[in-house]
């Protein structure tokens, strides 16, 4: 009956250490998780359970000490520092918790920058669709300065979908946020999953950010010690709380 | 808290080292000019000390009027005052001895040494105690046919004992065998001169100095001090000669030298100077960024109860430190600038003497104190900057920004400067001052203001600069190139003041480029529209005169029409001060062959020109309201006192003839000029040029090797090459102004590139290739150098036009390709500038970026 669904990302038997002898630090302790297309997930865990680790080395910002990571087809470990920032550019977005946009850029031009870098023009359908989707129609020649923490966040988003990825992740996204631009914010992401089908793969601390997505992952020391369905802010907690 | 402040200087090793680089390369110039310069007076001061040394007095004709600078030929002691020394109870010793300009034939009959190295011939003492030489290899001439010769020639030409080498001087070639050769104080070089010694009655009659000496050497009995041997022989010989002891002597000769070379120190200096003032821009540019960049630390040192004043004394005492150390690392480094600056000057001609590198307590202390005071100066308005920081700053997020509230008070204030500075040029250019020296202070010094009213004001022309510059660059690269201009303007103030650095090397460039083309089409014009004649007769050094056998001789040769010398002496005359150049004329043939314009007297005050009368040119006669039927009281060099009436007034665009003008003959009997400095040589009509030429030629490599002959274009391009090598050696010297303004990029693109790391880590994140990274930061440097490239060809234009305005018949022209080339030149400086910091940047991890705060 449920045939197991194809992986977008995957990461198997994963392990990153860092240091050597007394002082080496295992963050990931041999993880193998799947992520399959047009899902959003939340990871969570503890400060140093390796959630941040993990993300990096989904999205090709870190490698593995041992393990394999395949993004779209492709296995990271094969790549050059040269290959790897290509597949970032192409088939990678990404959403930080300090916004990270360029301040000398205005907010439309903020969102084309990773099409701009591929020397490619946007298309402007989709564009259009994508402003109109973050609700910045009026402020798009605006320098992120003149800008909201909220709106500027979701330059961020419309940045990371503009050269439609094949995945997105975003780190803390909220983290800067006040709760009402947060909510603004994650409705944005559930929509680009549920509207454009994008996969959207989020770390987080915030249960009430956590319970926007379809499944939610939880570290603890580098490993994985849940897997599941979580839909309120409470299971989320309670789940935390067990694990914790 | 001063430990505070010293530990937030050591946490960042790169900015500390790119702040005391700026301060070393400001001062190293400086350094390295006076230990130049030291080590060669020390030099000199050793050969006359070491020269006099045996010598109790020495006696030298008394010179009426001091001549050291216009090469004329001086006068001599008679040979009866040695008689007259000789029989003085006081003296043991005496003997006369020659020492003078000569032309010293290589082995293929041409002039030794290159460049303006000097040959003379010197005798050789009979009396061991005076010789100034010592004999290295072989032995001393003892008869006329043979000489010694200086042991760092012999090397150079690669002569040997046995060897014939050949002289000429006022006479004829004469060849003598080599039988030995010398040095003085163990230096086998006179610097860059050669010196070939003859018995004395051999250099007597070579140099044309019949039986008179240029110096008698005294040694005084036993018990007679030197002092005591002076008094007598001053006392009996009169006034006609002058009488030092050997102490002064040496003193004297060492303190002509030094003035004839102090101008290398003050144009090196000048140099210095220049390289520091682009080094006070870097240092203010470095200091203001790095406070801007630890605000957040001030703000908290505040909110945990630091007073504005230990704030203000933490930034300060920074730039002490910073300048001190600076300054003891030029100085050190000013050594091998030394180094650097002597080998410059023997590639371009000069091999000044050295017995190794001098290190006066003058050169560390003037080193460090510039440094140190350069750095005060550039730390005090960061320093103010970070006092004035609220404690609540250290609270919010983000970086603090900048404060621009000054900007119209700053423009006043450029607006006073660069008035200032314009004013300072024109008294410099217009007012009348008594000196040059004093002018070209004043110009220098109104150049340097309006630099800094422009520095100021440039923050403003930033922005429309970089539009213009990077909006093509753009098209070309796309986002890279919009990055770029997007990032060089984020800062203008900071931009600004990088460019000035650079705007400053680059006007200077720009500046000598087109004085230096102004002054060849001056001198080409001139040469073109005054010549009539066919061809000059020259010194094959250039400048020093030849004997008057030679145009007498050229004029015998078939198809040479007439022939006219040209000497220089110098005069005193009553009611002026100082001395006044004279010159001196053949009457009968000069208008022949050169073209005067007679104000007054018209062509018959020149062809007529007679013993006691004398032609004075139009600006002497402006300026010393000289008219027609005066009479000038003139001193001679060798003492004699004329009166000649002003029979003409002329103006001479050529530049040729000196302010007054005499006969040849009244050169020769009244001011000991017997020589021809410049020969003109006019052609029959029809004759075959070429053919004429040849035939001198031959003549002269023949007969008077130290003479040439050029036709009028050859003349020009001998001038047009002694103008390129100066202009050369400016262009040496510039680059190193040059090459601190380039660091100045290099340290700001590093410590702006610090700045941006978390965005560099997120463009690297979202894809950006390592390469993408390399361009944006190159294609910044090559906007903020072309900034100053564009600011700095500008400046130059403009101080080429009003320097040169005052001068008459100054032919400007732009080396439009010249100037085209300098901005290439500082677009590509750009990108070299750019290297460093742009693979740092590319270098950068991204994680560790992204999380860099």
């Amino acid at each position: 009956m449920n045939l197991p669904e194809p992986l977008l990302v995957s990461a198997a038997d994963v392990v990153r250490v860092y240091g050597e002898g007394e002082a080496e630090v295992r963050a990931l302790d041999g993880v193998t998780v799947g992520f399959p297309a047009g899902r959003f997930t939340a990871i969570m865990g503890p400060s140093g359970s390796g959630k941040s680790t993990l993300m990096h080395i989904l999205a090709g910002l870190d490698r593995p000490t041992s393990g394999s990571v395949v993004l779209d087809g492709v296995e990271l470990a094969d790549l050059d520092d040269k290959r790897l920032t290509d597949l970032r550019r192409d088939k990678v977005g990404f959403v930080f918790q300090s916004f990270n946009l360029l301040p000398v850029l205005d907010a439309r031009e903020n969102i084309v920058l990773p099409i701009s870098i591929a020397g490619r023009k946007p298309d402007e359908a989709w564009l259009t669709r994508l402003i109109d989707a973050v609700g910045l129609g009026d402020r798009l020649d605006h320098r992120p300065s003149e800008l909201s923490g909220g709106q500027q966040q979701r330059v961020a988003v419309a940045r990371a979908l503009a050269s439609r990825p094949a995945v997105i992740f975003a780190d803390e996204p909220t983290g800067n946020l006040d709760s009402k631009s947060s909510g603004e914010l994650l409705e944005l992401l559930r929509r680009s999953v549920d509207e454009f089908g994008q996969t959207v793969i989020m770390v987080t601390h915030d249960a009430v950010a956590a319970s926007y997505a379809d499944r939610l992952i939880v570290l603890g020391d580098g490993r994985i010690v849940h897997d599941g369905e979580a839909h309120t802010p409470e299971e989320v907690l309670d789940l935390m709380k067990a694990v914790g | 808290m001063r430990k505070v402040a010293m530990r937030g200087l050591f946490a960042r090793k790169l900015r500390l080292a790119l702040t005391v680089l700026a301060v070393v390369l400001g001062t190293t110039l400086i350094a390295g000019t006076y230990v130049f310069t030291d080590s060669i007076n020390n030099a000199f001061d050793t050969i006359f000390t070491v020269s006099n040394r045996g010598t109790d007095a020495a006696i030298t004709p008394h010179k009426t009027i001091d001549t050291s600078n216009n090469g004329g030929t001086p006068p001599t002691v008679s040979a009866r005052v040695l008689e007259q020394v000789r029989q003085n109870p006081k003296v043991a010793d005496a003997e006369g001895s020659v020492f003078d300009v000569a032309t010293i034939l290589g082995k293929n009959g041409k002039r030794i040494g290159k460049g303006g190295a000097p040959n003379f011939i010197s005798s050789v003492a009979e009396v061991p105690r005076f010789q100034g030489f010592t004999v290295k290899e072989g032995r001393k001439p003892q008869n006329a046919d043979e000489a010694t010769i200086d042991a760092a020639t012999a090397d150079k030409e690669g002569w040997k004992l046995g060897d014939k080498v050949c002289a000429v001087a006022t006479s004829q070639r004469k060849c003598y065998t080599l039988v030995g050769t010398t040095q003085i104080a163990g230096l086998s070089s006179f610097g860059g001169a050669a010196v070939l010694d003859l018995v004395l009655p051999e250099a007597q009659r070579m140099l044309g100095k019949g039986t008179g000496f240029d110096e008698i050497e005294v040694a005084g009995k036993p018990g007679v001090t030197p002092q005591q041997l002076k008094t007598e022989l001053q006392r009996t010989l009169g006034p006609t000669v002058d009488v030092r002891t050997g102490k002064e002597q040496a003193a004297k000769e060492s303190k002509d030298i030094r003035d004839n070379l102090g101008f290398l120190k003050t144009f090196l200096l000048a140099f210095a100077f220049i390289a520091l003032f682009v080094g006070a821009f870097l240092i203010f540019n470095t200091f203001s960024i790095t406070v801007a960049q630890r605000m957040r630390e001030f703000a908290l040192l505040r909110t945990l109860g630091a007073s504005r004043r230990q704030i203000w004394r933490a930034v300060v005492s920074e730039g002490l430190l910073l300048g001190f150390v600076g300054g003891v690392v030029g100085f050190a480094l000013g050594i091998g600038t030394a180094a650097l600056l002597r080998a410059l000057f023997k590639a371009f001609g000069a091999d000044l003497p050295s017995k190794g590198m001098v290190i006066e307590g003058r050169t560390v202390i003037i080193t460090v104190l510039v440094g140190v005071i350069v750095s005060l100066v550039a730390s005090i308005s960061p320093a103010l900057r970070a006092m004035r920081v609220p404690p609540v700053e250290a609270l919010r997020e983000g970086a603090v920004p900048i404060q621009h509230g000054h900007r119209r008070r700053m423009a006043i204030f450029a607006g006073v400067l660069l008035a200032l500075g314009i004013g300072l040029m024109c008294v410099g250019l217009f007012g009348s001052l008594s000196s040059d020296s004093a002018a070209i202070s004043f110009m220098g010094g109104g150049a340097a203001l309006t630099f800094l009213a422009v520095a100021l004001l440039s923050p403003r022309l930033v922005r429309p600069l970089a539009s213009v510059i990077g909006r093509p660059i753009e098209r070309m690269t796309g986002i890279t190139g919009q990055l770029a201009r997007e990032n060089s303007v984020r800062q203008p103030g900071r931009t600004a003041v990088t460019a000035a650095a650079l705007m400053i090397g680059v006007a200077l460039v720009t500046f000598a480029s087109i004085f230096a083309a102004g002054a060849k089409a001056t001198i080409n014009n001139a040469i073109d529209s005054n010549l009539k004649s066919a061809f000059v007769v020259q010194n094959t050094d250039g400048f020093s005169p030849f004997s008057p056998q030679v145009l007498r001789t050229v004029d015998r040769v078939d198809g040479v029409s007439s022939v006219s010398g040209v000497r220089f002496s110098e005069a005193k005359v009553k009611g002026t001060g100082g001395n006044q150049s004279v010159s001196s004329i053949d009457p009968r043939t000069f208008l022949g062959l050169y073209k005067l314009d007679m104000k007054e007297g018209g062509d018959a005050a020149v062809n007529n020109l007679g013993p006691a009368q004398v032609l004075v040119k139009k600006s002497y006669a402006d300026a010393n309201d000289t008219k027609v039927g005066d009479t000038l009281q003139m001193t001679t060099p060798i003492g004699k006192h004329i009166a000649q009436k002003v029979t003409g007034i002329v103006d001479d665009k050529g530049g040729l003839l000196a302010d007054l003008t005499v006969t040849n003959a009244i050169a020769q009997t009244q001011f000991g000029e017997p020589k021809d400095a410049f020969g003109l040589v006019g052609t029959d009509p029809g004759a075959n040029q070429a053919a004429v030429k040849q035939q001198i030629k031959t003549l002269l490599e023949q007969r008077f090797p130290e003479a040439e002959v050029l036709t009028n274009k050859e003349f020009k391009d001998n001038i047009a090459g002694q103008v390129n090598q100066l202009l050369g050696l400016i262009y040496a010297l510039l680059a190193l102004a040059i090459i601190v303004s380039l660091f100045g990029i290099v340290n700001t693109l590093v410590l702006s590139i610090s700045e941006r790391t978390r965005e560099l880590g997120m463009l690297r994140a979202i894809g950006t290739s390592r390469k993408q990274v390399k361009r944006v930061i190159r294609w910044e440097a090559v906007i903020t150098a072309l900034i100053g490239g564009v600011l700095g060809v500008i400046m130059g234009v403009v101080l080429a036009v009003l320097f040169t305005r005052p001068l008459d018949d100054f032919t400007l022209s732009i080396p439009v390709p010249s100037l085209i080339i300098v901005l290439v030149l500082a677009g590509l400086a750009g990108v070299g500038a750019a290297v460093l910091p742009a693979r740092r940047a590319a270098k950068l991890d991204v994680l560790e970026a992204l999380a860099y705060e």
